[in-house]
């Protein structure tokens, strides 16, 4: 009898799971243009929205870019095409990666360039940490070596 | 390297002081300065054709500077804006042109706005954004300075004050 609820339970999550899954997902394009369209409006910014791609937004001049793009591909431009004709109005702005040129290029380089530097003082550290367990061990006397090997003989082979 | 703490303060610091006196950073220049304005054609609204015909734009041979004001009916700053463009094209409609593009809007509510504000400087009606997008808009109040040559002196994003206005006439009628 618990075997049946509990095959019960597992069989509704799963179906559960099913459905959940089965949703579309909240960003799959509107059937009126191809999804190539929206991949390639992905890239780009619309201008008068906040942190919101050509393709994601629904403000008037994002409709139009996508429009613009559509009738561009329908022309037969290439995508790199489509990107320039974008970048000639609004500048590398436009573009969510900007090439990796001038400016740009540092903030490609400055995650590097910070791993570097990381993993530097990390070596300067661990060497400076090693040199003193070094020197520590060759600064102990003679004397004190001595008493502490004899410490450390068994009790029974005192005298 | 903390025996240099002085040196990081003052970088760090440095850092800070350039990215506080930058430009502010939503104000986006233009590429198209120094280049030749998008040529372009629209339909103005309804109360302006008798004067300028059915249709206006940027073409050659205008003869004079443009001051193009990139505008909506729902937009505020547009609001102040109005009556300062309908003022300065009294004073300077021989020598510049002032000529709104009527953006993200309805035709019915642009022209309840023409007429609110009695604007007689002509505006065209961009029903579906294209010139936005010739002259790299990113929202609304957006004048392009076009000097009588044609080519693009400047763009000012937002709200046009009354000195910046002069200063911008000033400088095409130059």
């Amino acid at each position: 009898m618990r075997m049946k609820r509990a095959i019960t339970w597992w069989v509704g999550g799963l179906l559960l799971l099913a459905w959940a899954l089965a949703q579309p997902s909240p960003n799959t394009p509107p059937p009126d243009f191809s999804p190539e369209v929206f991949r390639i409006a992905g890239q780009l910014r619309c201008p008068v929205c906040q942190g919101e791609s050509a393709a994601e937004s629904n403000a008037g001049i994002a409709v139009e870019m996508r429009r613009i793009i559509a009738e561009q591909l329908a022309q037969g431009k290439s995508e790199a095409e489509i990107r320039a004709f974008f970048v000639e109005r609004y500048g590398d702005w436009i573009l969510y990666e900007p090439p990796a040129r001038g400016l740009t290029l540092w903030v490609w380089l400055s995650p590097l360039l910070g791993l570097g530097l990381l993993g530097f003082g990390l070596w300067r550290y661990l060497a400076r940490v090693r040199a003193r367990a070094l020197t520590a061990a060759s600064e102990v006397s003679e004397e004190e070596m001595a008493r502490l090997e004899a410490e450390l003989q068994s009790p029974e082979r005192q005298p | 390297m903390l025996r240099f703490w002085p040196i990081w303060v003052l970088l760090l610091g440095g850092l800070f002081y350039w990215g506080l006196q930058r430009p502010d950073k939503s104000e986006l220049k233009s590429v198209l300065v120094g280049k030749p304005a998008p040529s372009f054609s629209l339909p103005l609204l309804a109360p302006y054709r008798a004067q300028y015909g059915a249709e206006m734009g940027i073409r050659e041979g205008l003869g004079k500077p443009v001051l193009l004001n990139i505008w909506a009916s729902w937009c505020i700053p547009c609001r102040s804006e109005a009556p300062l463009l309908e003022r300065f094209h009294q004073q300077y409609k021989d020598q510049v042109l002032i000529l709104g593009v009527n953006v993200q809007d309805s035709e019915a509510e642009a022209l309840k706005f023409v007429q609110e504000y009695g604007l007689t400087f002509p505006s065209v009606y961009d029903a579906r954004g294209r010139i936005g997008i010739e002259y790299g808009y990113y929202g609304v109040p957006e004048t392009f300075v076009i000097d009588r040559h044609g080519v693009v002196l400047a763009r000012h994003a937002g709200e046009l004050s009354e000195a910046q206005l002069r200063g911008y006439i000033e400088q095409v009628l130059r």
